[in-house]
């Protein structure tokens, strides 16, 4: 990083269905919270950057960045990035440009998504924006569908098991069941993930994280200081169809990015304790696991029995990932980052790393939070 | 998210360049695949083509796994709220014909007009293959005739049709002529009694014996062989069979006319039911028939002529 970012503010919505708040209410009710945990004023916020993926299609609503701009007594310039599930790492990533080129000082990354207005039908279709249109879509695949097709090639490629598949969301579940802001706070066994209904074989239903509204804002700053330190911000792409790649068992812009994050953070694989990592799908999560190298190939699962057997020092999804916490689309980059924060200071561990991704790998953001009072 | 008739027109123009084989890569089974492919879960396949190029799309096959051949099949999809009928190319699992180890369910069968030389090739391959092969007798109502050499068992009308409504016969064909009316058939018994020994059962037919059987054990349980007379013409195939049959010295000349117009008929059938054959094969010398229908018979190449 080219200048000291820090993490002035956080504020979060409980993810879920929210029935009676509208894209202005959950963003409003993110800022303030943010706002409220920090030192700063409104007023001191100098640029507003939004990651938002569906709005047009599900809530009648483009131009939310200048929605969220006038959520603000000064409406500070405003503009909205989106890169599917990966938006949100896009928008921190983009405000670390504007705070390390000194055009701004202080910027408000938030991330909102109102996904429970339309119908499922619709969200699936609005969802399938984020992979080919010309390439995925025309076969009648659907998200649930691309993953599918990856968990079944990589049950194939590395004899990956049901049962061992079904304990990644039992792991991300029982995380959950101690933070405020998750969507499903009960406990999950991986018999009942097991049991649950088939959405893309393999995949079953408790493989698939939610569809959730929410939002989640943070404060970044380089002249605010604060004991979260941003030392390291990297994205990496690859083709948006996974018709085009040689492999779908892995996805190489997650590799791409973290290796380069390493190497600005400075720091080695070893020196970071805790991990959010990108499950919109359980194999996702294995395979991530392998991509961010605390896994060899094919053995992403080993890390998942090791934390259900509580016999790992790492800390993964403490929060409950996107399967327990849910998944407001362009959301759920910031909360993770935010989430980040949040466990480093109650583990009082130095470094953190939130692992964002889009599509299916197509857009992969990584951010590695260094806690400065370790 | 709407797909307007243009998004539709190019998409369909990408289809074109998806006819070709290819093998299964992955595959899934959509629960709820988008409304407008319907209600019914959809399997999908991501597919590598024959050119390397990969490929998404519906996969039709009972059985799918990954490695699996399969063929494309442009077929109807969907058609839009605008009444614009949209066509994919599907992908259909290639038919393996899986042989059985121990040929327990499977008939050898040789088909084609009289004097062709049915009786001979299968004798021969009897013969040579009696480890693996052994003929079925045909069940007949005609009278025994000197020439028979133990190939036909022979009972009255009366029993014939008895046992047909006992359904133990499974193939039956009436051979027309004008001096007698005669039928002919398999007993499901003598065919039975040879897959449990471990061989092949070899049968001579003709085309209504051979579509009952078909249609009796199923198409695939019959490895079919039709065979020609040589010659490249109707014209020149046909006098080969006349020559052959007065060679033969077995039938009157009445009988002989009679054969050859059935003959014509069965040469006509070869054309027109070509689903029903797995090779057509030219008789031109019968023992060297036998040797390359041995390579064409899984299981007897190592039977020793």
């Amino acid at each position: 990083m080219q200048k000291d970012i820090f993490l002035a503010g956080s504020g979060l919505t409980r993810f879920g269905e929210w029935w009676d708040k509208s894209l202005r209410d959950l963003m409003s009710e993110a800022i303030e919270a943010a706002l409220a945990s920090s030192k700063l004023n409104a007023r001191d916020i100098d640029l507003v950057v939004v990651a938002n993926m569906l709005s047009e299609a599900t809530n009648n609503q483009a131009h939310i960045a200048a929605l969220a701009s006038s959520l603000l007594p000064h409406h500070p310039p405003a503009l909205r990035v989106e890169a599917a599930c990966g938006s949100g790492a896009l928008a921190i990533h983009t405000a670390c440009a504007f705070l390390e080129s000194g055009r701004a000082k202080t910027v408000l990354v938030l991330g909102v998504e109102k996904m429970t207005d339309a119908s499922s039908d619709a969200i699936s279709e609005a969802l399938m924006g984020a992979a080919d249109s010309e390439l995925d879509a025309p076969s009648g695949l659907t998200f649930p569908g691309i993953f599918g097709l990856i968990a079944k090639r990589y049950m194939y490629e590395f004899g990956l098991t049901r049962e061992q598949l079904s304990i990644v969301s039992s792991v991300h579940h029982k995380n959950a069941t101690e933070n405020a802001f998750a969507q499903f706070r009960h406990e999950l066994s991986p018999e009942a993930v097991t049991a649950s209904p088939f959405v893309s074989d393999p995949l079953r239903l408790l493989d698939c994280s939610p569809i959730s509204d929410g939002a989640a804002a943070c404060i970044l700053s380089t002249t605010h200081t604060s004991g979260m330190r941003l030392a390291a911000s990297q994205i990496a792409s690859d083709t948006l169809s996974i018709t085009e790649r040689p492999t779908i068992v892995s996805f190489p812009a997650t590799r791409m990015a973290m290796s380069q994050a390493l190497r600005e953070a400075d720091i080695e694989r070893k020196d970071i304790r805790v991990l959010e990592t990108h499950d919109c799908f359980s194999i996702a999560a294995v395979i991530n696991m392998e991509d961010l190298g605390f896994a060899k190939k094919g053995e992403g699962i080993t890390i998942y029995e090791d934390l259900f057997a509580g016999r790992t020092p790492l800390f993964v999804n403490m929060g409950g990932g996107l399967k327990a916490c849910g998944h407001p689309v362009a959301a759920t980059g910031i909360k993770q980052l935010i989430d980040i924060g949040k466990s480093l200071k109650r583990t009082s561990a130095r470094y953190g790393l939130a692992h964002n991704f889009g599509g299916a790998g197509a857009t992969c953001g990584i951010h590695i939070l260094e806690n400065t009072n370790v | 998210m709407s797909y307007s008739a243009p998004i539709v027109h190019r998409a369909q123009k990408r289809e074109q360049e998806k006819q070709l084989p290819g093998i299964v890569m992955s595959f899934t089974t959509l629960a709820h695949p988008p409304a407008r492919f319907g209600r019914r879960p959809r399997q999908i396949g991501l597919i590598e083509l024959q050119n390397g190029r990969r490929v998404l799309g519906s996969l039709i096959s009972d059985e799918p796994f990954i490695g699996q051949q399969v063929r494309p099949r442009m077929r109807l999809s969907h058609v839009t709220e605008e009444g614009l009928r949209v066509y994919e190319v599907a992908y259909e699992a290639t038919v393996t014909v899986e042989i059985p180890q121990k040929f327990s369910r499977y008939i050898l069968a040789f088909t084609g007009p009289s004097g062709v030389g049915k009786s001979t090739i299968t004798t021969m391959l009897a013969h040579a293959c009696s480890d693996y092969a052994a003929k079925v007798p045909i069940l007949t109502t005609r009278a025994p005739k000197p020439g028979d050499d133990g190939e036909y068992l022979y009972t009255t009308e009366t029993e014939f049709e008895r046992m047909q409504k006992a359904g133990s016969i499974v193939a039956v064909t009436r051979i027309p002529s004008s001096t007698e009316n005669r039928q002919y058939g398999y007993r499901s018994t003598d065919i039975e009694a040879i897959w449990n020994k471990g061989k092949i059962p070899l049968v001579v037919t003709e085309m209504g014996l051979l579509q009952g059987l078909a249609r009796h054990y199923g198409r695939r349980s019959v490895l079919s062989f039709g065979l020609l007379p040589p010659g490249r013409s109707k014209r020149a195939r046909l006098s080969q069979l006349l020559h052959r049959l007065r060679a033969r010295g077995r039938e009157t000349e009445d009988n002989i006319h009679d054969r050859l117009k059935n003959a014509e008929r069965d040469l006509a059938f070869f054309g027109e039911r070509k689903d029903l054959f797995d090779h057509i094969v030219v008789n031109e010398d019968a023992s060297s028939l036998v040797v390359s229908l041995k390579k064409k018979v899984p299981g007897l190449s190592g039977a020793s002529v």
